[in-house]
């Protein structure tokens, strides 16, 4: 079984400072994913150039398929030395998942990757060995759907250092509050802005170290697929239906023609609400068999705009809150963003009267612009789209 | 007795939700909840036609927000026989 992974990271910078003394790296091999945490020493622009380089040379190598003591002798030879501490250095920790869930990871020196399997908290089965004459440890595991890896630098486990705590809330610290934040089913996004959020917190807003996050979350296959639009040929309406009923994947119709379509064509009744859950988004409906059913143009447009949110990267509890509000928007972005893989489109093309309607206040007077738009905002969220205009 | 508004997207922009508060203030008021039923219903297919879509038993009316107490007066109260 092919397994693919959602990835979010994000750094706070050590107080004063205008550069981040950690570094990620990111790579997609032919059939597996390279994730890299570099924490440079000292801080600002030494500290950054050491993580980079490290992080660069690790990535590069390994992605071209060196070997790990390859990797390490070469960033022995290639650091500058400090002149304060005459050593060159910096942490890192290496996580490669493979689409088969075989995993492998390395750690020098970074406190350890913790890792949530079924909501729990586990403690992996790293073993000491030998890298380059430098101490390392190395844990080969295999991954499964649900499955979650966070990485970090030391500025998270030593927040609170001195003030709330003597050394900080420490990896137990850090490592339970991914537990009680992950079930399985959140974006890694939640899971790293939540962590970082809070580390600032400890630190009293001005961190006394850069501090890094990089969660790694295994994901199945998980399909959706969206019926919008009225089809341009009634004709088709029947048929078009009954190819969205059978394919596979979490069932969302959006606008209401379209809903009235099924719902006439399955000879299903549509029930619909009339609770705004918000005032800028029409109620939602249910029918038998469909998970979700919305009104058109102000949901999608709803959805559009948190995706572009999203896609920002630097996303908060604040956005969070927004993605769980029950209106149908926040509802159809969630189950894009956190709970879907795949996305089939079935796009009618029949100009709907109320398109045309020059109140509408947002540039959009073609549902296919607006689908187009959807189109790349789903994509830059990393998942796979394919659209049928009928 | 069933009052169904149409809350698609175009209904939406003419001012359905105002419709849908104001149809439940004037229901609370007068304590008729046991007597009316408000419902909501996608696209009517009248899009193009000024006011939101609007059914009494199977009856289509077409109605501004502003419009909505003297609506409830002249039509809903009527049909109630008050």
């Amino acid at each position: 079984m092919k397994l693919k992974v959602d990835i979010s990271y994000k750094s706070l910078n050590k107080r004063n400072e205008e550069l981040c003394g950690d570094h990620i790296e990111l790579l997609k091999t032919e059939n597996s994913t390279i994730l890299i945490l570099a924490d440079g020493m000292g801080s600002g622009v030494k500290a950054n150039i050491l993580s980079t380089l490290t992080a660069k040379i690790l990535g590069t190598m390994l992605y071209n398929g060196s070997s790990l003591d390859e990797c390490v002798e070469t960033i022995a030879k290639t650091l500058p030395i400090c002149q304060t501490r005459q050593v060159a250095y910096s942490t890192f920790t290496i996580l490669q998942i493979y689409d088969s869930g075989e995993t492998y990871i390395v750690e020098f020196d970074n406190p350890g990757c913790i890792f949530i399997r079924d909501g729990k908290l586990l403690e992996l089965p790293f073993y000491d060995c030998e890298v380059a004459g430098k101490n390392v440890k190395e844990c080969r595991i295999y991954a499964q759907a649900g499955d979650l890896f966070v990485l970090m630098s030391d500025g998270v486990t030593h927040a609170g250092v001195g003030r709330f705590c003597d050394f900080g809330w420490g990896w137990s610290g850090a490592s339970q509050f991914v537990e009680q934040h992950y079930s399985g089913n959140e974006a890694p996004s939640r899971v790293t802005s939540g962590l970082t959020e809070y580390c600032h917190d400890l630190y009293e807003q001005s961190p006394g170290d850069d501090t890094t996050v990089a969660a790694i979350r295994v994901i199945d296959k998980k399909p959706i697929k969206i019926f919008t639009g009225p089809p341009l040929n009634k004709e088709d309406d029947e048929r078009i239906v009954r190819e969205f009923m059978e394919t596979e994947g979490t069932s969302v119709i959006c606008g209401g023609t379209s809903a009235n379509i099924v719902s006439r064509v399955l000879d299903r009744p549509l029930e619909v609400s009339l609770e705004y859950f918000d005032p800028d988004i029409p109620p939602m409906a249910t029918m038998q068999g469909i998970d979700l059913v919305t009104e058109g143009i102000f949901t999608l447009n709803r959805v559009l705009q948190l995706l572009k949110q999203y896609n920002e990267g630097s996303v908060d509890h604040i956005f969070f809150s927004e993605l769980d509000k029950k209106d149908g928007g926040a509802r159809l972005a969630k189950l894009l963003i956190e709970e879907s893989t795949d996305v089939k489109m079935f796009v009618g093309k029949t100009i709907n009267s109320a398109y045309q309607n020059p109140m509408i206040p947002f540039d959009f007077n073609l549902r296919v612009a607006l689908i187009e738009q959807l189109k790349d905002a789903i994509e830059k969220a990393g998942k796979t789209v394919s659209i049928t205009y009928v | 007795m069933e009052i169904t508004i149409c809350i698609g997207s175009s209904c939406h922009l003419k001012g359905a939700r105002d419709i849908v508060s104001k149809l439940e203030t004037i229901i609370a008021e007068k304590n008729l909840a046991d007597k009316i039923h408000l419902k909501g219903a996608f696209c009517m297919g009248k899009c193009s036609i000024e006011g939101v879509s609007i059914k009494l038993d199977e009856e289509l009316f077409y109605l501004k927000p502003e419009n909505t107490e003297q609506f409830f007066q002249d039509e809903i109260l009527r049909r109630l026989g008050a």
